[in-house]
């Protein structure tokens, strides 16, 4: 896993998407490109289904950095693209949010696979 | 990296209509037989009311929906594809054309199959319109009757989004295909939807709320395959589809959490539900078994050689595939182990990885469905209920499959017809729960106004209030 990809998932569930996750996942990731045009950082920024983190939307994943991210809006972007190009900080005050077995269930089903 | 987006067309599209003038014209021969199929097989009535509905105006960067007030016959249904994830070329990230640049035609070997594809997750489009169109009358209120509308137009703007694809790239056999998908019907015993679960009449809305729940996620789940294709037409065309069902997955969802929170109101203030024309818990159980485990089967067999070939060619990929989780891309030299039962005796066996395609997207569903659940389940915790609902194990009434014409109890035990027909009214809805849920649909077409057996949304449509105005009768 550690020489694959950098992966950002934006929840696009129901609760998350009317929240505007959609327009934010679009932002995101614009924002990565405008400043990593190459993608030399080997990011992907996808949509996920949902997380089931539904009352503290929107929420972002980051794997495999086991970042669970909630309550994120556009303002927070910046520091988000920050963190993943330059400092590779964790963001506290975005983290910690959602139920423990929320977080557990989604890096369980993000590390599986063949 | 943005396509532009020509909204002024007859047709609005990112596909460049505008400068492909024997598609356009193939597109704008086929629109009035669709608005023909919308006028006699859409939302029956309703047709001069303005509904507040979402319309997809584009794609990437600065927002990609309106919202706005509209009467459904002048809904604007567009074509639109997904903009690449990544300039410069693109290459195939599994089966055996890995690596290949992704295909901006169907190669002629795949046309067949690739046909099939596209024409089978087509049908479904159209499919669930003619299954929903009497709900509105019952509509529980403004809000979900525009919920309703909602998912109906997308629906039919994904027909168009498919319909383009035939056009565009199988020629005449793609204009016959375009043109049966709005002779088939629902139900019909002549002329059926290719698919059972399409077939299966929405009676009520918490069929409705089931069918978005369950079977529409089964249509995400294909999507997101599709979207992984190595045909590029195909695959940023279903993500962009995918962007719209999230809505659609979010009125079942909550739809049932809804109905779970009035009945877990009622139940902790000691009322039974079924006094007050509410649901009780029992009854939404065998709903989501009848619904869930039909959904199960629209994933087609467990072992299966189509869809083994699907990979094989690039076509279908895993879900998130291309998010490179997975060990081996190629999918060889590896098997998928489950359980099969002969003569009443469970064994184990082990499935070419390839051949089992369609076990792997059904688990990442049942996953998904699990997740669901367990938050419905939060809704009876926070009333301090003990009760809970569940959902069936992939085993369970199966018609297809390694399970199909076997007998499961919901936990996935084997079991004899006998006892599996004992148990049948506890675990699948009866013409009494029918009639019951039946009697219990009455209109509520107030501002602000629900339902007695449903809960208001925490938030409305779009940062509305809930009391918003969200159709306008005339």
């Amino acid at each position: 896993m550690s020489d694959g990809p950098r992966l950002v998932y934006v929840c696009e569930g129901g609760d998350c998407s009317e929240k505007g996750s959609v327009e934010l996942f679009e932002e995101l990731r614009a924002q990565i490109h405008d400043k990593d045009s190459g993608n030399k950082s080997n990011i992907r920024v996808r949509k996920f289904p949902c997380f089931g983190g539904c009352a503290h939307g929107i929420n972002v994943v980051v794997y495999p950095d086991r970042c669970f991210y909630s309550k994120v809006t556009a303002a927070d972007i910046p520091e988000v693209v920050a963190s993943l190009l330059e400092n590779g900080k964790k963001i506290e005050r975005l983290s910690g949010k959602v139920e423990k077995d929320v977080e557990q269930i989604t890096f369980d089903l993000l590390t599986t696979g063949f | 990296m943005t396509s532009f987006v020509d909204l002024e067309a007859k047709i609005p599209n990112n596909v460049g209509l505008k400068d492909d003038p024997v598609i356009r014209r193939a597109l704008e021969t086929w629109q009035p037989a669709y608005l023909e199929w919308w006028r006699d097989m859409g939302p029956s009535d309703f047709k001069q009311d303005d509904i507040y509905l979402r319309t997809a105006v584009g794609v990437g960067r600065g927002g990609w929906a309106n919202f706005g007030h509209v009467k459904m016959p002048d809904y604007r249904w567009g074509i639109f594809l997904a903009d690449p994830e990544t300039e410069g070329e693109r290459k195939i990230k599994f089966g055996d054309a890995m690596g290949q640049p992704v295909w901006m035609q169907i190669p002629g070997e795949m046309r067949a199959r690739a046909r099939r594809l596209i024409v089978t997750q087509a049908d479904t489009e159209p499919a669930s319109v003619e299954q929903q169109r009497l709900l509105g009358h019952t509509a529980p209120s403004i809000y979900d009757m525009r919920n309703l509308f909602q998912v109906n137009v997308e629906e039919g703007r994904h027909l168009w989004a498919m319909v383009y694809l035939l056009h565009k790239y199988f020629g005449s056999e793609g204009r016959d295909e375009a043109e049966e998908l709005l002779r088939r019907r629902s139900g019909d015993p002549d002329n059926p939807r290719v698919l059972q679960a399409f077939n299966k009449p929405i009676r009520d809305w918490m069929a409705f709320f089931c069918f978005t729940t369950f079977t529409d996620r089964d249509g995400k789940y294909q999507l997101a395959a599709l979207a992984e294709s190595g045909f590029d037409p195909l695959a940023r065309t279903t993500q962009f589809m995918l962007t719209e069902e999230a809505h659609h997955l979010q009125v079942g969802e909550n739809g049932i959490a809804r109905i779970i929170e009035r009945t877990a109101q009622l139940m902790k203030e000691g009322v039974d539900p079924r006094k007050v024309g509410a649901m009780p818990l029992d009854l939404i159980q065998r709903y989501i078994n009848e619904w869930s485990s039909a959904s199960y089967d629209l994933f087609g067999g467990e072992d299966s050689s189509n869809a083994a070939e699907a990979f094989a060619t690039s076509l279908k990929g895993r879900y998130r595939e291309g998010d490179g989780l997975y060990k081996d891309p190629l999918a060889l030299n590896q098997n998928y182990e489950t359980e099969i039962f002969e003569n009443g005796v469970e064994k184990k066996v082990q499935i070419p990885l390839r051949r089992a395609m369609n076990a792997l997207l059904l688990e990442a569903y049942h996953a998904d469905a699990t997740r669901i659940v367990a938050r419905w389940n939060r809704v009876l915790e926070q009333y301090q209920l003990s009760e809970r609902v569940y959902l069936p194990t992939l085993r369970f009434n199966r018609q297809i499959g390694l399970y199909g014409g076997l007998w499961f109890n919901p936990q996935g035990e084997q079991i004899s017809k006998e006892a599996f027909e004992r148990k049948r009214t506890e675990w699948l809805p009866v013409d009494a729960d029918y009639q019951y849920v039946k009697n219990c649909m009455i209109k509520v077409w107030d501002r602000g106004k629900f339902a007695n057996w449903i809960a208001p949304p925490p938030v409305g449509i779009n940062n509305q209030p809930v009391d918003f105005e969200y159709v306008k009768f005339h």
